[in-house]
């Protein structure tokens, strides 16, 4: 991967991030940066604070610390949405509501339709606009967040897990409609994910969180077997090169006996 | 309230008179169906909102409020109703206080706040007798006594929130969907909720006026729930409410006025809405058949 291009000059930069909700601590002077132009994923396990951090980067949470910037354009994509299946709004008129500030009472523009339009296809969503959103599958919901988010021509895209929930063909696609969409845009990306063989093929960067910072770089050399002993407590092998076994199968990485694909 | 600000409403009157029903030859019905067409949308397209943000309990925890603020107004020597107005507005901005600072779940808030609510306001009736008549207009409202001064606040009220919703509707949609997101769009989130819920305490009271504080929550959540089966659309669905809405008022005034029923305006208002939103659930079954 082109990892070491993005290395050098950061869009973000974490200051000692501490965040503490009563008596817990959530972030613990955490420092870390996201190169511009780079694909900067957020690893680490349930409660290790990724949500978090990058609400401190969106302003929604009181932190101690600096997150330095150059007041990038934001897009956000949320984890979820508070939808339910019966609530009427339509696709386009979801993605029109981040074109425009027209109400949606008054109905689109033709310039908020065709623009709804575009951005819908560039996420490969663009038959989706006549539908429901709350009839999506989750796939096609990621790529209308998706759609929305990019709607502001952000020049820093942030998402909160957009693969959750999504089967595993699905998210290696969105992963990829996110590369392709960011070497188009020329736009720096930071992705919360749980999904580490995606993030060690599609990431150029990757911090490693759980609480405080335990490790960043590009994947190859972030992601060893011992950083990820240390962030998750389990033995996991995302690059061969990497296992200590010689013959398979490796009697570490958890595959039932006989195979031999590593995780 | 004073008697300053009082617009002359004869022109619509006059129209209202052209309406070939009897009951609305008299002056009260003219006024109470011009204040219902003023209060009507108001509250159905606060009520998208407020299914949208998942908050009915609220709209029935200001419309209680309406009950201590109406006994602190008669015990305090301060007109009631602006008692009500001005407690309902307080009760609505303490919840949304408590649920944006506090990290509870939206029910346990609204739920303290009732709960609080109605003990003081049983403590001040308890405490001060000969309220009854006034309660009895609490509990089923009274449209017909409506006013010049309170139908011009009403105007007032609906060119307010006409500028309201221009201005904020996708912003509270946005919120209501995910307030990060929101956030990160520019929207001032705090501010869009605050004003959402002084509009909505103020439409409250005005709705426990005209159809009484047991009914209120139906006059808000029964059209937006129609305008939900009958609407593909969000943009649908506000004028669908609308239009639910106004029916539901003109009809139901119309009926409780009839020889052969005289019932309670409010109850009526609500009957007929009720109807609508059984008709819109038969149209959604059917379209989705």
């Amino acid at each position: 991967m082109d990892s070491d291009r993005y290395a050098l000059c950061p869009a973000v930069r974490f200051d000692r991030i501490s965040v503490r909700f009563g008596q817990t601590n959530i972030l613990e002077n955490v420092c870390a940066t996201v190169p511009q132009g780079g694909a900067t994923a957020l690893i680490g396990p349930n409660g290790a604070g990724k949500t978090t951090l990058l609400h401190c980067l969106v302003g929604t949470v009181s932190y101690n610390g600096a997150v330095v910037d150059t007041r990038p354009r934001i897009g956000y994509v949320p984890q979820q949405m508070r939808l339910d299946d019966g609530m009427p709004l339509l696709v386009g008129e979801f993605v029109s509501m981040h074109v425009h500030r027209r109400p949606l009472w008054l109905g689109r523009s033709a310039y908020a339709r065709k623009r709804a339009r575009d951005l819908l296809g560039m996420t490969g969503a663009g038959r989706l606009e006549a539908g429901r959103m709350g009839e999506l599958s989750g796939g096609e919901l990621r790529r209308v967040l998706l759609a929305a988010a990019l709607a502001c021509d952000p020049e820093l895209l942030l998402l909160d897990e957009p693969a959750a929930g999504v089967d595993v063909s699905g998210e290696r696609r969105f992963w990829e409609m996110l590369d392709a969409v960011r070497r188009q845009r020329k736009l720096t990306q930071l992705v919360v994910s749980h999904n580490l063989p995606l993030v060690a093929r599609y990431a150029t960067h990757v911090i490693c969180l759980n609480k405080r910072l335990v490790a960043e770089g590009a994947p190859r050399s972030t992601l060893t077997s011992s950083t990820l002993m240390r962030l998750f407590g389990i033995p996991i092998h995302l690059y061969p090169d990497q296992c200590d076994s010689v013959e398979p199968p490796c009697p570490e990485y958890g595959a039932p006996e006989g195979e031999s694909s590593h995780v | 309230m004073s008697e300053f600000f009082i617009l002359d409403f004869s022109p619509v009157y006059a129209l209202i008179a052209l309406l070939p029903w009897d009951c609305f030859q008299v002056g009260f019905m003219q006024r109470a169906l011009f204040a219902l067409f003023l209060l009507a949308p108001m509250a159905a397209v606060l009520g998208i909102e407020v299914i949208n943000f998942r908050m009915a309990f609220f709209s029935d925890v200001v419309g209680h409020s309406a009950f201590t603020g109406m006994a602190c107004g008669l015990l305090l020597s301060i007109e009631p109703r602006l008692a009500m107005l001005v407690f309902g507005v307080f009760t609505g901005i303490v919840i949304m206080a408590m649920y944006r600072r506090l990290h509870f779940s939206s029910d346990t808030v609204i739920g303290i706040v009732f709960s609080g609510v109605v003990a003081l306001g049983l403590a001040v009736v308890s405490r001060a007798g000969g309220m009854a008549r006034d309660m009895r207009q609490f509990l089923y409202g009274d449209i017909l006594a409506i006013n010049e001064v309170e139908i011009s606040l009403l105007l007032l009220l609906s060119a307010g929130l006409l500028l309201f919703q221009f201005l904020g509707y996708n912003s509270l949609l946005s919120i209501a969907l995910d307030p990060v997101t929101a956030r990160v769009r520019g929207v001032r989130v705090a501010l869009w909720q605050y004003f959402f819920a002084g509009f909505l305490a103020l439409v409250v009271m005005y709705s426990v006026w005209a159809v009484g504080v047991l009914l209120v929550t139906a006059m808000l959540i029964v059209p937006a729930a129609t305008a939900r089966n009958l609407a593909r659309s969000a943009c649908g669905m506000f004028w669908w409410a609308i239009a639910a809405a106004q029916l539901s008022a003109f009809a139901g005034l119309a009926l409780a006025a009839q020889d052969w029923l005289v019932t309670a305006g409010g109850a009526t208002i609500i009957l007929v809405a009720c109807c609508l939103f059984g008709i819109s659930v038969v149209w959604a079954i059917v379209r989705n058949r």
